[in-house]
């Protein structure tokens, strides 16, 4: 295996008190797009500093290809950041914003010259070149950042929330083009954001973070389909969470009823909690149905319909529905023993990754 | 709601009339013949004549002129490192005592300074003359500086430094790239302010000055009490109409920037949408 380009070994980091993250561990692969995600104050910020150099940890190590990095200044990492609001100096123009890494090192004025440009045709900004800093758009400064933090060839791209002061349309195509730059460039990024359909769209694995823990890593699809908790499967999507009771391998009961699933390795009789996703929800009548709740309001989302409904337990579900549904009306519910998640309390990822080699290799 | 509009424009005529009534006056009688500004007698250019005729007055000019560019460029390097300490100190409470102690030195009255002044030299045996002027004119336009400097510095964006190290700038260079860039217009305004209360110091410099040496200030309250002659009022129109012009100036400079630029992101944005 090769020597990940970033490690994280046993790091604390304490603010006074306040401790902001918790023994963390991770291992970040060469040309790969990572997701830091979470809410604010989960310490996904402070873990990007730190790999920045800006911080340096209370207790662990960091490495860099397997070299300690504790004291190595942030001006002496092949590690650039693009910064939330792009942090672009005011006093220089685009090229000379772009060329400030190359001109410090005293490259050749001809050199930069055609790096400068080059960069500025990958992000398309070739023709503003001598236009000043506040002249840009907010999407063009977007750009600048871009090519200003890549044109010092980085192994590792820190990206802080960079999309997040776009608008809507605007951060959408951004997300394309920062997924075919990184392929492009085959540099690793790394991308911290509290937005997760951002951090699904984009990552090749997702680190889920909430009061300076990792609670899960995965590809986006695991941490869709298998949210190690309560936290993440709120976090990232929508969600019905109930609690339940596992019965045995394979078989659960929520809202008093059995179903058969698809969880095993669990204690018999474990109080454990059950994630049904919106869109793996299937209306049907009520005979039909696994479950019967009532409907009690509908929204138009253009591409679904997004109902509400309660059971007879008052519990409340969230479906997604390509039809749309009577008011008041009591409907059946569908889904295969596949769309049923269990959650364990409490568990930790390595017990949870170890449980799910147990059954799913078979 | 339109008269109270009248009103309101009636008593900033006012406020202007009252500040630049004197001014106007004394330029009126700079052209009138005579000795005193009671009655204007006939229009004449002999005062400016006079003026100019007036070396050691003319000499004066371009030594009050010599000593405020000096000590305004002098106090403001060491204002800029000041406030450049003050905001890089960490603790607060050790900050705001240096800021307290700047500002002191704001606020206390100049005959004080001056004074104070005065005793330190003849304490250390200094004589009085240029240097002894020029130290004291650097003294208090420090605080100044300081204070023109440290609000610039603390708008500054924490994510700028952080983005030069980030790009490979070591601590001199992000500080000759980064942060003097930035604080520039902080800087200048500072230094242009240090250079006008140098210019018109009277208190500090009176006491500090010695034989040899003399300030505008200094010299045209000598003559003063002789009684003033017009040739002053023909110093003041000058100067007055020269400091007139640099505003102006100042003013057409930033007219055309703030057009430029606007025009500018209005292209941008139409771009964008």
């Amino acid at each position: 295996m090769a020597t990940p380009i970033v490690e994280f070994k046993n790091v604390n980091k304490f603010f006074g008190d306040f401790q902001a993250l918790k023994n963390i561990n991770f291992a970040l692969d060469q040309g790969k797009f990572y997701s830091l995600l979470g809410p604010s104050g989960s310490g996904k910020t402070t873990i990007l500093r730190t790999i920045a150099g800006f911080t340096s940890p209370t207790s662990g190590t960091v490495l860099f290809q397997g070299q300690p990095q504790n004291n190595i200044p942030a001006n002496k990492r092949k590690v650039n950041t693009i910064f939330q609001n792009y942090a672009l100096f005011p006093h220089l123009n685009v090229f000379d914003n772009v060329a400030f890494g190359l001109s410090i090192r005293h490259v050749p004025k001809d050199e930069i010259e055609t790096r400068v440009m080059d960069n500025l045709k990958l992000v398309h900004l070739q023709d503003l070149a001598n236009r000043e800093i506040n002249e840009l758009s907010g999407g063009q400064q977007q750009r600048v950042a871009i090519a200003r933090a890549i044109i010092n060839e980085p192994v590792l791209l820190l990206l802080d929330e960079p999309l997040s002061a776009l608008d809507k349309k605007l951060r959408q195509d951004m997300q394309y083009e920062l997924r075919e730059l990184q392929q492009r460039l085959g540099i690793t990024f790394v991308f911290v954001t509290h937005d997760q359909e951002e951090a699904l769209a984009l990552s090749d694995e997702i680190f889920v973070m909430d009061a300076g823990e990792i609670l899960q890593n995965g590809t986006p699809v695991d941490i869709y389909d298998e949210p190690i908790n309560h936290f993440v499967a709120d976090f990232i999507g929508e969600s019905n969470i109930v609690k339940g009771t596992m019965i045995k391998d394979y078989e659960v009961e929520f809202v008093g009823k059995r179903f058969e699933c698809a969880d095993a390795g669990m204690k018999p009789n474990e109080p454990v909690e059950v994630v049904l996703r919106p869109e793996d929800l299937d209306v049907t009548t009520p005979e039909k149905g696994k479950l019967v709740v009532q409907v009690d309001s509908q929204l138009f989302r253009g591409d679904h319909f997004e109902v509400v409904a309660y059971d007879a337990d008052h519990n409340e579900w969230l479906i997604h529905s390509t039809n749309p549904v009577e008011e008041d009306k009591d409907i059946g519910l569908f889904f295969e023993p596949e769309d049923i998640h269990v959650m364990r309390f409490n568990e930790k990822e390595a017990d949870f990754d170890a449980r799910l080699e147990t059954y799913e290799g078979e | 709601m339109q008269k109270k509009n009248n009103l309101g424009r009636l008593y900033l005529v006012f406020v202007f009339l009252v500040l630049y009534l004197p001014i106007a006056y004394l330029i009126y009688f700079s052209f009138s013949t005579g000795t005193t500004m009671n009655t204007f007698k006939h229009f004449t250019w002999a005062n400016y004549q006079t003026l100019f005729a007036d070396t050691r007055l003319i000499q004066i000019v371009l030594q009050t002129l010599l000593l405020a560019l000096l000590s305004s460029l002098i106090a403001t390097i060491v204002g800029t490192m000041g406030a450049l300490g003050i905001a890089g100190t960490k603790r607060m409470s050790n900050r705001n005592i240096m800021l307290s102690l700047n500002n002191i030195l704001m606020v206390s009255p100049d005959v004080i300074i001056g004074a104070s002044f005065l005793i330190l030299f003849t304490m250390l045996g200094l004589s009085l003359g240029f240097g002894s002027v020029l130290a004291s004119h650097i003294a208090f336009s420090i605080p100044i500086v300081v204070l023109m400097v440290l609000p610039r510095i603390q708008e500054m964006d924490q994510a700028l430094i952080d983005a030069a190290y980030d790009l490979g700038a070591s601590g001199p260079q992000v500080l000759n790239r980064v942060i003097l860039p930035f604080i520039t217009p902080g800087i200048v305004a500072g230094y242009f302010m240090a250079f006008t209360y140098s210019l018109d110091d009277f208190a500090v410099t009176f006491f500090v000055t010695g034989n040899g040496f003399a300030t505008l200030s200094v010299e045209i309250y000598s003559r003063a009490r002789q009684g003033i002659s017009l040739e002053i009022n023909a110093l003041s129109a000058l100067m007055f109409i020269f400091a007139l012009a640099l505003v102006l100036i100042y003013f057409f400079i930033q007219m055309h920037q703030a057009n430029v630029s606007e025009r500018n992101r209005k292209k941008a944005e139409a771009s964008e949408s």
